[in-house]
């Protein structure tokens, strides 16, 4: 359907509409033409995507200016569904007569982009970026030219890129391209996927990425380097996006590092040995680069640049290395010396927490390292590296962490904390050094400061007044929208006690009380009769989910669910809760039943959807706050409390609802899904937690539904079921058709426009 | 531990209404309760009678059948499916699920006979994981209710889908096949995929029509949907037996051709002895009965089939019942006031009501819901009241108006 907002025709790739999915467009709008930011809360599966996708390509052909469209997402499927959105886009553009010349791209990591069958069948990503490397970097293309062909192995598909890429200036033609059609390209043509979409980042009208390329330095400054101040950028997921910030720019050094780093230090010495015997002549170019000023260095090609800076561009100095790191040797020796002073301060005994200013003070006394050259440490490395022409870079990975480590160390001092930890459980020595980013809002400062517009989306950003706090910027707009439905198409419930009225909770003093988890164990077996094919539970830690099933399993407990439906346990091993996933779906589809228990931070509650019978009911055990023992937290907290005026309690209960909201909204995944919510907790009864959460999800938790005991859960859940079973027709799903949408339009120039809410 | 669940009780303890208006709810007999006076408003002179209308105008809607002309399979050999797992034992439906269930179900097979008398059908019951086949198909009506009679039912472990449903799989070409389930259980325990059974009902063009007892299972709505039956989850009792009983009219035939297209049927001749003899189907000395027209045995009720020749037997009116699903009595539409000028309706002659004054300044919705009571047969365009068109339509199934106007012209 096409409409008009304002002057702006928008064409939607669908008969109807929601309510929710027109105003959001209208905010969003109204956020691009202020030129602001915008924070925008939406449930998930009501069409977020491509009511954002709609507006903005349409922004982009009809204003004079060519806004580029950068949309940053969280996961693969994430990316792969939002191409697949703006091409049924474009391709509707194009029927309706539209001549856009679009050209969408997206982007990930090598691992799920190679096409050059020696180096994909490797399973870690890390192995086939070195991979790759090893046959692209420019040293070895040189080399290769000087010996016979087939000597030194190419990888076929980049070298015709680069070939054709001579010729002819675009490497490929106008349209979206979803990551497997890229690939089906790049094989049709005999281009290397990958290197094709990086080099048409700039060319592209809509660039779909992970996050990580924008926000982490050590990528960013590789990929999105070139894109202009006039892009609109949007966050989607975003509900997280504080947490990528901060683990950008952290680092944890282990005790394993330190050994690996040893070793290469040894390497890089016998490497430089024998260099200077054969070729002296290298090293002492490199030399006088380095006295020429870093960035004349660092003006290389970009394959290269693997050992990328960890520290924001606009912080990297622009002055020549300082001398004692200048020659090669001295370096490694400086380097050796630096990671023995770590080993040193790793033997302590007993908690340290210092900041960066008190750990280089003590650097200095100790083994007389300045600060200016640690701050070129990574900087230093990688042109080493380059000099040397070392090809297994995958063995320097330890030693460049370290590096990493210096230059932030000696970069940053406010927002950042130095905390070693000695032993792990308080009883297990396993030394850690973690330099750990408080401040959320550094990662992301350069963001905002370089693009007019950042979109902030997700289902769940309630509190909004939060995010703008910690991430620290002004939004224009910011809206949260209810979920239009006529059938209620969820149903959330506390369960305050179980039968026995005995209270329920995750608290600490009462988290192993054998009533509390018989009750939590009633919950679930229960629950397991009444609700058919898949229920997901969330237990707030791995530690506690593993205590809570061992004590169940001596009640018996397990033993009564399973005559009910299979029970499968996430893991933090990634191909064990893979697998573990795999046979879920399948008991779900084939009649038998199952129960997932997983971890409110885990991998399932992040990234995985339990649409339709996947997911009929989820149960919250507990209230996920975070492992408030956690010194960084504590650091964290201690921060924001000082610089940000957030206090403690606020913010642990902030992130544990915004974990929650997160975990229930995983069950529905659009207007014709149903599913029950149940949070187990005493304390989910209270309004203060309550308040946190999303409004798409508040404005249905009804007074009668936030202090039950499990019997009188289990009757409103039942009949539930039985209504939400009924068949139901489409229509009723609250959808506008364009007539509808036409007459708001009306109304809304009729007063003027809407008045833009600010909370 | 054993629940009492009274989420369709009618009655309600008026004492624990100020308890519960504090929100100090919380004990197993008060969970839930229905406010059925609240369905009832009075009207201006403080009657009920709009509110009692409005009730059975509704009971009506649900009536309204497809009466499309169409081919409907009316030799039908149907296996009712009944689960007797633990999951039966629950008392949300009163008086437990498995007594409904199976009081439902003897209504239900006493029903389907009525109204398909030529068709055939048989019980299998599934508990612990294992299918068991209580009633091949039979004709005879009394033998399935005497099997779910017997008072050796009971329930253990889970049911077994794919196991029952293997074995409902073999049925007799001619004539439509069916299968109904009757599910309490929202687990399946199954020895393979049930994908592949779903497949080979499919190519076999056996449907499958299920009613849940608790809740909508993912597998139950795709095979219902896959071999074209119905699924429904029962919301109360009536519901239950509102599902169950949709089954009844026989469904329209797929397109695809079953290979026998005859079917040989015996009519055998009534007899009335003064002496009694015995007869071959339970050997007892009776007096009445009937001949097969094959083998000249005597039998005691139709229809069945023949216990010596297996000829299927049936008599002419069994015939003709079933023949009113091909040609069923069109739904008559409501009368609006503005054409309704008929004072008796056509059938029984009892007076209908006059329209009611309205009073301008007074609320409209009282009579935008009030009908008035009068049904008009589309074809004859004659009025019926509402007692009169349910039991055109559920009993009869001839319309008396369309009838003496025909009677007339010829």
């Amino acid at each position: 359907m096409k409409f008009f907002i304002g002057n702006l025709p928008i064409y939607f790739p669908y008969d109807k509409i929601y309510p929710e999915q027109y105003s959001y467009m209208v905010d969003l709008k109204k956020a691009i033409d202020a030129g602001g930011h915008c924070l925008l809360e939406m449930p998930s599966g009501t069409g977020k995507t491509v009511s954002l996708l709609s507006l903005i390509v349409a922004i982009q052909a009809n204003y004079k200016e060519k806004r580029k469209l950068i949309y940053c997402s969280r996961t693969v499927p994430e990316i792969e569904k939002a191409l697949a959105e703006l091409r049924n886009l474009i391709e509707y553009r194009t029927k309706c007569g539209e001549k856009d010349e679009y050209l969408g791209i997206g982007l990930t990591s090598r691992k799920n982009l190679c096409i050059n069958s020696s180096v994909n069948q490797e399973k870690w990503g890390k192995v086939v970026d070195a991979r790759c490397r090893n046959l692209t970097a420019s040293w070895i293309r040189e080399k290769s030219k000087l010996y016979s062909p087939g000597e030194v192995p190419l990888c076929n598909f980049y070298e015709k890129m680069e070939n054709d890429n001579e010729r002819q200036r675009m490497l490929i033609p106008d349209g979206v391209y979803t990551l497997e059609e890229l690939r089906e390209y790049g094989k049709e043509q005999g281009h290397c996927p990958y290197y094709m979409a990086r080099r048409t980042i700039p060319f592209a009208n809509a660039v779909i990425y992970s996050y990580h390329y924008l926000l982490d330095p050590k990528v960013a400054e590789l990929v999105s380097k070139e894109l202009s101040k006039d892009c609109i950028v949007v966050f989607d997921e975003a509900h997280n996006i504080d947490n990528v910030c901060i683990e950008s720019l952290s680092i944890d050094i282990t005790k394993p590092n330190l050994d690996a780093s040893a070793k290469s230090i040894a390497k890089l010495r016998d490497v430089i040995e024998d260099i200077k015997k054969k070729d002296s002549q290298r090293l002492r170019d490199e030399y006088d680069k380095l006295v020429e000023g870093l960035m004349a260095a660092s003006q290389e090609r970009d394959e290269d640049v693997y050992l990328s800076n960890p520290i924001l561009p606009e912080d990297l100095s622009h002055e020549a290395v300082p001398g004692n790191i200048r020659q090669a040797e001295h370096f490694v020796a400086f380097l050796r010396r630096f990671v023995e002073y770590l080993k040193t301060r790793m033997r302590a005994q007993q908690v340290v927490a210092e900041s960066p200013m008190s750990f280089l003070q003590n650097c200095r006394e100790v083994t007389l390292i300045e600060r200016q050259p640690l701050r070129f440490c990574s900087q230093r490395l990688t042109s080493l590296v380059r000099t040397l022409e070392l090809s297994d870079l995958n063995d320097y990975y330890a030693l460049h962490k370290v590096a990493a480590f210096a230059t932030l160390v000696a970069t940053y001092e406010a927002g950042f904390m130095l905390i070693l930890e000695p032993f792990e459980n308080d009883t297990i020595p396993n030394p850690i050094f973690h330099y750990a980013c408080l401040d959320a809002s550094i990662a992301i400062k350069p963001i905002f400061r370089r693009f007019k517009t950042v979109v902030i989306t997700s289902g769940t950003l309630s509190p909004l007044d939060m995010y703008p706090k910690i991430l620290n910027f002004q939004a224009a707009v910011q809206e949260s929208y209810s979920m239009t439905l006529t059938r209620n198409c969820f149903l959330p419930l506390v369960v305050t006690r179980g039968s026995d009225q005995v209270a329920i909770s995750s608290k600490f003093e009462v988290r192993n009380d054998p009533a509390v988890v018989r009750n939590f164990g009633q919950i679930l077996v229960e629950f397991s009769k009444i609700v058919p094919d898949g229920i997901v539970a969330f237990f707030p830690s791995y530690l506690y989910m593993e205590s809570i099933v061992a004590m169940w399993n001596d009640m018996g407990i397990l033993n009564e669910a399973w005559k009910h439906k299979l029970i499968f346990v996430e893991t933090p091993d990634a191909a064990e809760t893979s697998l573990a996933l795999e046979n879920y779906r399948k008991a779900c589809d084939n009649g038998r039943g199952a129960i997932l228990l997983s971890v409110a931070r885990g991998k399932v509650s992040e990234g995985i959807d339990f649409d339709h019978n996947y997911g009929r009911a989820v149960i919250m055990f507990g209230v996920p706050y975070q492992y408030t023992e956690s010194r960084i937290l504590k650091a964290r907290l201690e921060f924001l409390r000082e610089n940000y005026r957030i206090r403690e309690s606020d913010f642990l209960t902030f992130d544990a609802m915004r974990h929650a909201a997160q975990c229930v909204g995983r069950v529905l995944r659009g207007k014709t899904d149903y599913g029950l919510m149940i949070f187990s907790d005493k304390r989910f009864a209270r309004a203060d937690k309550r308040n946190k959460l999303p409004r798409w999800l508040n404005q249905f938790i009804t007074d009668a539904c936030t202090n039950l005991s499990t019997d009188m859960a289990l009757v409103t859940a039942k009949k539930f079921l039985r209504t939400m079973a009924q068949p139901f027709e489409r229509d009723q799903l609250g959808v506008w058709s364009v007539e509808d949408v036409e007459r708001q339009e009306r109304s809304n120039v009729g007063v003027g426009g809407r008045a833009a809410q600010f909370n | 531990m054993t629940k009492i669940i009274n989420s369709n009780e009618e009655l309600i303890d008026i004492d624990d209404e100020a308890q519960n208006a504090n929100q100090q709810i919380g004990y197993a007999w008060e969970e839930e309760y229905k406010r059925s006076w609240d369905v009832l408003q009075e009207d201006e002179d403080g009657g009920l009678k709009h509110t009692v209308e409005h009730l059975q105008s509704r009971k009506r809607k649900r009536l309204e059948r497809d009466t499309s002309i169409i081919k409907r399979g009316i030799i039908r050999h149907m296996f009712l499916i009944i689960d007797l797992s633990e999951a039966m034992l629950e008392k949300d439906l009163r008086p437990s699920r498995l007594d409904l269930t199976l009081s439902y179900a003897e209504q239900f097979i006493l029903e389907f006979f009525d109204q398909n008398p030529i068709s055939q059908l048989g019980v299998i019951v599934s508990k612990s994981g294992v299918a068991e086949k209580l009633m091949g198909l039979t004709g005879n009506p009394m033998d399935n209710i005497n099997v779910l009679k017997k008072k050796n039912i009971d329930t253990d472990g889970e049911p077994s889908l794919q196991n029952a449903l293997e074995m409902a799989r073999h049925v007799p070409a001619h004539g439509s096949r069916e299968i109904l389930i009757i599910m309490g259980s929202l687990t399946s325990c199954d020895p393979g995929d049930i994908n592949e059974t779903i497949d080979n009902l499919v190519s076999e063009n056996i449907r499958v029509s299920i009613v849940g007892l608790a809740a909508e299972v993912q597998i139950c709505k795709l095979m219902c949907k896959k071999t074209k039956g119905t699924y429904g989850v029962v919301l109360n009792e009536a519901h239950f037996k509102d599902l169950l009983f949709e089954i009844i009219p026989p469904p329209p035939v797929s397109i695809v051709k079953s290979k026998s297209e005859l079917v040989v049927m015996g009519f055998p001749r009534g007899v009335n002895e003064s002496m009694p003899s015995l007869c071959a189907c339970h050997s007892k000395p009776v007096s009445g009965g009937y001949i097969c027209a094959r083998c000249n045995s005597k039998i005691c009720d139709l229809p069945t089939d023949c216990p010596i020749c297996e000829l299927t037997l049936v008599s002419s009116p069994h015939l003709a019942r079933s023949y009113h699903h091909l040609f069923p009595v069109a739904n008559f539409e409501e009368v609006p006031w503005s054409s309704a000028f008929t004072t008796h309706c056509y059938s029984c002659q009892m007076p209908f009501q006059t329209q009611p004054q309205v009073v301008k300044g007074r609320s409209n919705n009282v009579t935008s819901i009030d009908s008035s009571g009068r049904y008009n047969c589309p074809k004859c365009k004659k009025h019926f009241c509402i007692e009169c068109d349910t039991f055109i339509h559920e009993v009869i199934h001839n319309c008396p108006g369309c009838l003496s106007t025909s009677e007339n012209s010829t």
